[in-house]
């Protein structure tokens, strides 16, 4: 009998558990998608070149781990908000508290293994998906890479099946423990915070002071190392903490007592929403906001280790180089939009190459400029026959080796005039440098092109002392797309989660907030204007943790530039804050639309 | 003083339930009028559509059939935000429940009709204050819903429904969550803001103490109007025991 009343409970509900039971499908796959990383050793091997990767994820693993508890337990509160109310009438009825007490035990279980079952399935389909069209999109090597991995399953079966149990228990625990009216009444509402002067500055002086060491810290990361980053993440993390419970509710104290402000429409009414909602989310917020900048930070340098494939890319003066074309290179070749094109001839012998010194009058050479002090990578100019002497340090034999195939790279490099070349003895090559408007517009053709030449001169595919755009380019993707693809995919589990953490948390509250926005719409507040109030208040609850996300992923790429990992990491960092805050505001709309539908859904 | 007709209820029905669904009538066919600066009582057992009427009238919700006119507006001719903002503007009301935001002050609350409508906060000061003083709440206009007692409560929410000088003040049982000394008050107060500040008020109770109030009852059984009752210059004393004989006598021909 309970039974049935509790599925029809469920069924009367039905739309707030599907949220529920995405949201907790979300945490499991979200989940697993990390894990399937985190625990594949062979693919953080051979990916990541620097040592501390296997840190870095276990550390991650343990963070998601802690962001997925408390997500759960504020899935879990949703779920109690909702069932409190049904349960207390049964009690009124009659029913036994222990009875009650092992139904909403079972309830959680069988909504967490389902959730965990259903969670998998989409974590595995979300793995794949996401991993190939990073791989595709990044033209990565993410060598070991498995969608399917089972020791993430498992990880992820014993995390979730543990946590559901907890949650069991602490729902059983909080149902026979509530007396039957408050059950019935729903949750007692926190409703104002009164500012205290000097706890308030105390805090804010505290939260400064944290982050300005933190942010200190993160520069000094080369005298400080990994103790750095422990030092950097204790007191950004109780900075912010600190900032949201002083800065944020002084802040709002403040407004509050414009009147100005006050008296327009429903502003007052949505400061006193927010009054409470921060001093109840103050470590919800902290915690956002601090995973806003992990993901950030993740996507931020991810495509930091893209631009270093660009950077580094030009580090060669052509793009490539074809020795001795045939008919089919040739045609492969024309396919490249070039914007320079030379050709040169030379005669191999034992010990030395020989090459045409007019033949550079006509098409000079690109040769490498002295290194200035702040230059990252090499830069050329043009240099003619006539130029080419043995007076300087001459760079222009480096030049022209670099034309050459591996097999002729020991021997001299000598120029001579067309009558002295026309003299010696030996068959004439040929050589062609192709510089084109764009290497990676180009890249498809300049592969082919590279790869046809590669075959037809049986040199090695990957021979490590490239010389061209397309060789320079080929080492730094291996090395770099794999870290590239680490960055992007942790960015999106990091985002996904804290996204869908904010919404939960926001969510639960939906429930109390329901009696409000009725009363304001009985003495006559258009919908148009709660509406409305639903987004700002919300978008303030977004806002709040994006802002101090963004500001430690400022501070945070420090870094990397003063590690010299990514040297231009400040370079271009509009497009991946766009992406991300593209997502972060998709999250928000979502949030806004589901609480809209709780909250102004007219009960008939 | 002319008198105007302030509610102009015709033929009124209310269906609950959709076509497809069990049926059930809570209004039938309701007719009666109430002019400017009445005191009028609705009274009927639970469930003989006390509500329903009055969040009709209220427009919080839609009849099935007939028509509603409140201060010579026909309230079938609004839509959507024109029904807010005639909330908004020309009804005050209570309820049962209070209704206030725990989150905010009493001051906080009662200015909220005045910004839904954007008066300034200087203009709307000295219209809080006065009303405040009428109702006796002054001092504790700064204080939470949590901090203050039911009586004070439902006289918070009587301000933030007269702050704004809308045309009728309705109350949906206002007294019934009182102790009969707050509901005393209470309805003393009403009866004073009824005779020198002439405010039209629909009063909806089933308790006898609360109806003798008023200067008119109209009694409804069943979603039906039944028996109207006037107080004339009788005392309230008197006019109680002759609600009691209505009801008594309901009683036994409902029997
Ligand atoms: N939303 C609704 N849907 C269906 N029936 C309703 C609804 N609201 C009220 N009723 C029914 O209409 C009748 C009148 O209800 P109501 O107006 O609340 O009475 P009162 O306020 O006098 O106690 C009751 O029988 C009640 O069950
Ligand atoms: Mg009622």
């Amino acid at each position: 009998m309970l039974v049935k009343l509790s599925l029809s409970g469920i069924k009367s509900r039905f739309k707030d558990y599907l949220v529920l039971f995405s949201g907790l499908v979300m945490a499991a796959a979200i989940f697993y998608m990390f894990e399937a990383l985190a625990t594949n050793r062979s693919f953080i091997k051979a990916n990541a070149t620097f040592s501390v990767a296997p840190f870095v994820f276990q550390f991650g693993s343990v963070l998601l781990a802690i962001i997925t508890l408390v997500y759960i337990l504020y899935a879990n509160s949703f779920l109690l908000s909702m069932r409190k109310h049904d349960y207390g009438l049964f009690m009124m009825l009659g029913a036994k508290a222990g009875k009650l007490g092992q139904l909403i035990f079972l309830e959680t279980l069988v909504i967490g293994t389902l959730s965990v079952i259903v969670g998998l399935l989409a974590g595995w389909g979300l793995t794949a998906v996401v991993g190939h069209l990073l791989i595709q999109r990044l033209d990565a090597t993410a060598a070991h890479f498995n969608a399917l991995y089972w020791p993430a399953i498992l990880i992820t079966v014993i995390f979730f099946i543990v946590l559901f149990i907890l949650m069991a228990l602490i729902n059983q625990r909080t149902l026979r423990k509530t007396p039957v009216l408050k059950l019935l009444k729903s949750t007692a509402q926190p409703t104002h915070v009164a500012v205290k002067p000097i706890r308030t500055a105390v805090k804010m002086i505290g939260g400064f002071v944290s982050l300005a060491i933190g942010y200190f810290v993160m520069h000094q990361i080369g005298v400080f190392q990994l103790a750095g980053i422990g030092i950097a993440l204790v007191t950004i993390v109780l900075g912010t903490y600190l900032i949201f419970s002083s800065l944020f509710t002084w802040l709002l104290n403040r407004l509050q007592r414009r009147e100005k402000f006050t008296s327009r429409g429903l502003n007052n009414f949505i400061l006193a929403q927010l009054n409470f909602r921060i001093a109840d989310y103050n470590r919800m917020l902290s915690m956002v906001a601090l995973l806003f900048a992990l993901a950030l930070g993740a996507i931020t340098t991810g495509m930091g280790f893209q631009k270093n494939i660009q950077t580094y890319t030009e580090s060669a003066p052509y793009d490539v180089v074809l020795h001795n074309p045939t008919a089919e290179t040739k045609k492969a070749a024309q396919k490249i939009d070039t914007k320079r094109s030379s050709q040169y001839t030379f005669k191999v012998k034992k010990q030395q190459v020989y090459f045409v010194r007019e033949q550079f009058d006509q098409a000079p050479l690109y040769v490498q400029k002295n290194w200035r002090k702040d230059q990252i990578i090499p830069k050329y100019q043009l240099m003619s026959g006539k130029e080419m002497t043995m007076a300087e340090a001459p760079s222009w034999q480096v030049s022209l080796r670099d034309l050459l195939l591996p097999r002729d790279f020991q021997k001299d490099i000598k120029l001579v005039d067309q009558a002295e070349f026309d003299q010696l003895s030996g068959q004439s090559h040929t050589v062609k440098a192709i510089v084109s408007t764009d290497f990676f517009a180009n890249l498809d053709a300049i592969k082919k092109t590279t790869q046809l030449d590669q075959k037809q001169n049986h040199s090695p595919a990957n021979y490590a002392i490239g010389s061209t755009k397309y060789d320079f380019y080929q080492i730094m993707n291996s090395v770099l797309s794999g870290l590239e693809f680490m960055g992007f995919f942790l960015g999106i589990a990091f985002l996904a989660m804290l996204a869908s953490c904010l919404m939960f948390k926001i969510l639960s509250g939906a429930a109390s907030d329901r009696v409000r926005y009725r009363m304001l719409d009985k003495i006559g507040a258009q919908q148009r204007l709660l509406r409305q109030a639903i987004a700002k208040e919300i978008g303030v609850l977004f806002i709040l943790p994006g802002i101090m996300g963004i500001i430690h992923v400022l501070f945070g790429l420090q870094m990397f530039t003063v590690t010299k990992l990514l040297p231009e990491a400040y370079h271009d960092l509009w497009l991946p804050f766009l992406i991300f805050l593209v997502l972060y505001g998709l999250y928000y709309v979502l949030t806004v639309k589901l609480y809209q539908k709780i909250v102004l859904t007219k009960e008939p | 003083m002319t008198a105007t007709t302030i509610v102009d209820v015709k033929h009124l029905r209310k269906v609950y339930g959709k076509a497809n669904e069990k049926q059930y009538e809570a209004l039938h066919n309701v007719t009666f009028q109430m002019t400017t600066g009445e005191f009028v009582g609705i009274m009927g057992a639970s469930g003989s559509g006390k509500t329903t009427l009055l969040n009709i009238l209220s427009t919080l919700d839609q009849p099935t059939a007939g028509s509603v006119r409140i201060n010579q507006q026909e309230l079938n001719q609004l839509r959507g935000n024109q029904l807010a903002d005639f909330r908004a503007k020309e009804i005050g009301f209570i309820f049962q429940d209070f209704n206030l935001l725990e989150n905010m002050t009493a001051y906080e609350n009662i200015a909220l009709p005045l910004s839904l409508q954007n008066v300034s906060a200087k203009k709307a000061r000295p219209m809080i204050e006065k009303i405040a003083q009428t109702l006796n709440i002054n001092g504790i206009l700064a204080k939470y819903p949590t901090e203050i007692s039911g009586g004070q409560k439902q006289r918070v929410a009587a301000a933030r429904a007269l702050v704004h000088q809308p045309s009728i003040l309705m109350g949906d049982e206002p007294t019934g969550a009182l102790d009969s000394k707050s509901a005393k008050d209470l309805l003393d107060t009403m009866q004073s803001l009824n005779q020198q500040q002439h405010v039209s008020i629909l009063l909806v109770t089933h308790d006898p103490f609360s109806a003798s109030y008023c200067q008119r009852i109209l009694f409804i059984k069943d979603g039906q109007i039944g028996q109207e009752l006037k107080r004339g210059t009788k005392s309230k004393e008197a006019f109680y025991q002759d609600i009691l004989g209505v009801l008594g006598r309901n009683e036994q021909t409902g029997a």
